[in-house]
């Protein structure tokens, strides 16, 4: 008797809450990766895009990596999300990590196109490369500046990444292989956030990080230069599916006006306000789009 | 840290407001399918294993990659909340399919033997006799799925579906463990307060005995 | 020692109206595979109390089950008022016959008097009809309805469950009783004192009874025919008098094996 009067309420509530689930096709959903570069990157596209088009916008900000992104645009749960050219070339075309900036970004635009229906913006400004990172002081006593020479002392080291450079092609097998890295244990995965917390707190000597961390000033770390260009170009470009263009062209105005507008310094202090001066994020990114005279 | 709750105060409150709904969907869906198919296995044995197995092999899938797994998947890859409710939803399941089974089962074989030979129909039988019988095993077991979804919830917020999660993942992002427990805090308080208020409910529904 | 016509019911067959209760040729086997009645014919006249008596494993409580079908026979007939069960309505079968069991049954979340009531509300009969009756057959089985109708059936005793367990299948009127070793788990006081309750419901209800023991005693006491039963079938029928007195090797075995009277 119990559930025959719990029965119409679950089925009243199933109702009432399936139809107030927000409909999609009359806002705009921005999705970020989960790193903090990617959530101040999807806070300036979600709050510039608000402003010029006059769409309300939905934030769907650290998703767990470039899959989910991805098949976030594919699906249509998402419209909007920054992305980096070698990113998309290697993990999503799955084409081996080579080419010069721009033949990069021209493969990348038409296979999204042609393969995805999706567009692919011109760059906000900057590279965010792979930046291989060892600790200031460890740096500075065994003199090495480069990959190359760090490759001799890697024996003696710990190493840790994100879970995707553990697997993507320009990840870590090939950069093992360019440079002869062999480490005093196989490296550890772990969240990107760990990562730093990991090499500070000295459980690990070796990190992949982002060159546009702003933790690496803060943590008074040592990014190693790339001597013999493994990594191939990862300018930072938003990706956009073709219908939500068609459905709001003044969308397309919007992500071409931030083209060009970050660069690679703009990004990293940006970064640095948020990790390591703790500000938020939307009041960072609000205050760059008002310092470009994007925002009034 | 409390000073840091205070501040982002409405964020958090709407991300927990998020996190209730997310959980509570999945378990009225996991209610409205795990009862009956509880149901199912008393009347038909042969189902048991299929059934049960089913719903243990879900149990072991590692919530992460259930969401993974679902994010192609048509119609409910449009929005990450259906996803992350049929997940919770799938994981729900097991402890209330067991436990109204169990809860059934355990009804005194003389009872049911009476209500039959009084000509009780099968429909009587079930909802006059079994499901008041076995109502608080079944809230137990609605009970366990509630705190275990609003755990697992919290890893929705890496496939976009929002709530309390969202601070975990940014905290991690940004090494603030302020932000993390901004998250954590909140989640461990709700499943708290929903083990004890269904606690309670469950002990209203025990049947009078020794 | 009782009021009922003696009868010599062995040619059943002869006059099948009379019968209330008819087994032809049954055969039942257990899902196990075991069989467990082979052949039963047994013929129950209105208004008697025929007691099934037997070891265990000897197919009493099945032959009962059989009348209610809560079980169902694989071969022969087994017929309730002339018509044979498969072709009663179950539901209707079942209101027929009331059914008593050892342990009550009684059903732990309702009150004495909602468990006395409970067919008399599936037969959706009036409020006032059904509180009138319930506390009716409390009393008729000496309980007072004003201090046991709002308990529990946890809050009784044995005896007084096992007394509630009697009121629940009367209420409805129905006229044919069946009872599987109904004082079984009662201490010997109790059972006593139900026992001779028994008699005096008998005798002012007249239903047709089937009672199942394998107390010699209480097949002696209660019964107006005792049906021995073995190894799945009826082996003879006898009124208590013959009983003691058969010369029969069955039924001296019987008393030997099981306390002498």
């Amino acid at each position: 008797m119990i559930f025959k009067k719990l029965a119409a309420p679950i089925v009243c509530a199933l109702i009432v809450c399936s139809s107030c689930m927000p409909q999609h096709h009359d806002r705009i959903v921005v999705a970020s990766k989960n790193f903090t570069e990617q959530a101040i990157l999807g806070e300036i596209l979600a709050q510039y895009i608000e402003y010029r088009t006059k769409v309300p916008v939905e934030r769907r900000f650290y998703l767990a990596g470039t899959y989910v992104c991805h098949q976030a645009l594919l699906a249509g749960r998402a419209d909007v999300y920054p992305e980096y050219t070698g990113t998309a070339l290697t993990a999503i075309l799955e084409e081996k990590p080579s080419g010069n900036e721009a033949n990069v970004f021209q493969r990348v635009k038409s296979e999204y196109a042609q393969r995805f229906k999706l567009d692919v913006m011109p760059s906000l400004g900057f590279n965010n490369t792979f930046a291989v990172i060892i600790r200031g002081e460890d740096a500075r006593r065994l003199h090495i500046h480069t990959l190359s020479e760090a490759g001799k002392y890697s024996p003696q080291w710990r190493a840790a990444f994100g879970y995707e450079f553990m697997e993507r092609p320009d990840g870590y097998a090939g950069l093992a292989r360019v440079y002869n890295l062999h480490f005093a244990q196989p490296p550890k995965a772990m969240d990107l956030g760990l990562l730093y917390r990991a090499i500070k707190d000295h459980q690990v000597d070796l990190i992949v990080g982002n060159s546009t961390d702003g933790l690496i000033q803060a943590l008074n770390l040592v990014v190693l230069q790339d001597d013999r260009h493994y990594f191939p170009p990862y300018d930072a470009v938003p990706i956009v599916r073709q219908d939500t263009i068609r459905r709001f062209p003044l969308l397309k105005t919007a992500l071409d006006d931030l083209a060009g507008k970050i660069s690679e310094d703009e990004m990293r202090k940006m970064n640095y306000a948020v990790d390591g001066e703790r500000r938020d994020t939307p009041v960072v990114a609000r205050e760059f789009l008002k310092s470009k005279g994007l925002l009034q | 840290m409390l000073h840091y709750i205070l501040f982002h105060q409405r964020e958090i409150g709407e991300a927990t407001l998020e996190h209730i709904w997310l959980v509570g969907i999945s378990i009225l869906i996991a209610v409205a399918v795990g009862i009956p198919l509880g149901i199912l296995m008393t009347r038909k044995p042969r189902l048991r294993t299929a059934i049960l197995g089913s719903a243990n092999i879900i149990q072991t899938i590692p919530s992460l990659a259930l969401f993974g797994f679902l994010l192609p998947a048509p119609w409910l890859g449009a929005r990450a909340e259906r996803i992350a409710i049929v997940t919770l939803a799938l994981y729900s399941l097991l402890p209330i399919v067991r436990n109204t089974y169990t809860g059934i089962m355990g009804v005194d074989p003389a009872v049911r033997e009476a209500a039959e030979g009084m000509g009780l129909t099968n429909g009587q039988l079930l909802f006059q006799v079994e499901l008041p019988l076995a109502a608080s095993f079944i809230m137990a077991g609605v009970r366990t799925a509630t705190v275990i979804s609003i755990g697992v919830a919290t890893i929705a917020a890496a496939i976009g579906a929002g709530g309390l999660g969202e601070f975990i993942f940014r905290g991690l992002a940004m090494v603030n463990n302020q932000l993390i427990l901004a998250g954590a805090l909140p989640a461990a308080l709700l499943a708290l307060g929903s083990d004890l208020s269904l606690g309670w409910v469950e002990a209203g529904l025990t049947p009078p005995h020794v | 020692m009782q009021s009922m016509t003696d009868n010599s019911s062995h040619d059943g067959e002869s006059s099948p109206a009379g019968n209330v209760v008819e087994f032809r040729r049954v055969s039942y086997r257990a899902p196990n595979g075991q069989k467990v009645l082979q052949d039963m014919d047994l013929a129950i006249q209105g208004g008697e109390t025929l007691v099934l008596l037997g070891r265990s494993g000897s197919g009493k409580t099945t032959s009962l089950k059989l009348i209610n079908r809560l079980l169902q026979q694989d071969a022969g007939e087994v017929l309730v008022e002339g018509k044979p069960t498969t072709q009663w309505d179950l539901i209707q079968l079942r209101r027929r016959v009331g059914y008593v069991i050892q342990e009550a049954g009684l059903f732990p979340h309702h009150t004495i008097s909602k468990n006395v009531g409970v067919v008399l509300r599936l037969e959706k009969r009036s409020r006032s009809e059904i509180r009138e009756r319930t506390d009716e057959m409390l009393r008729l089985v000496d309980l007072d309805p004003a201090q046991f109708g709002k308990r529990y059936p946890y809050q009784l005793s044995g005896g007084q469950r096992q007394r509630v367990g009697v009121a629940r299948a009367l209420a409805s009127d129905p006229p044919i009783l069946l009872m599987d070793e109904p004082f079984g788990a009662l201490d010997p006081l109790s059972r006593n004192e139900l026992q001779q309750q028994f008699l005096r419901l008998r005798d002012r209800l007249q239903k047709t009874i089937v009672l199942v023991t394998h107390d010699i005693r209480e097949a002696l006491l209660l019964g107006s025919r005792i049906g021995l039963m073995e190894s799945g079938t009826l082996i003879g029928s006898y009124t208590p008098e013959q009983f003691k007195v058969s010369d029969d090797p069955a039924v001296r075995a019987y008393i030997e094996a099981f306390g002498g009277c």
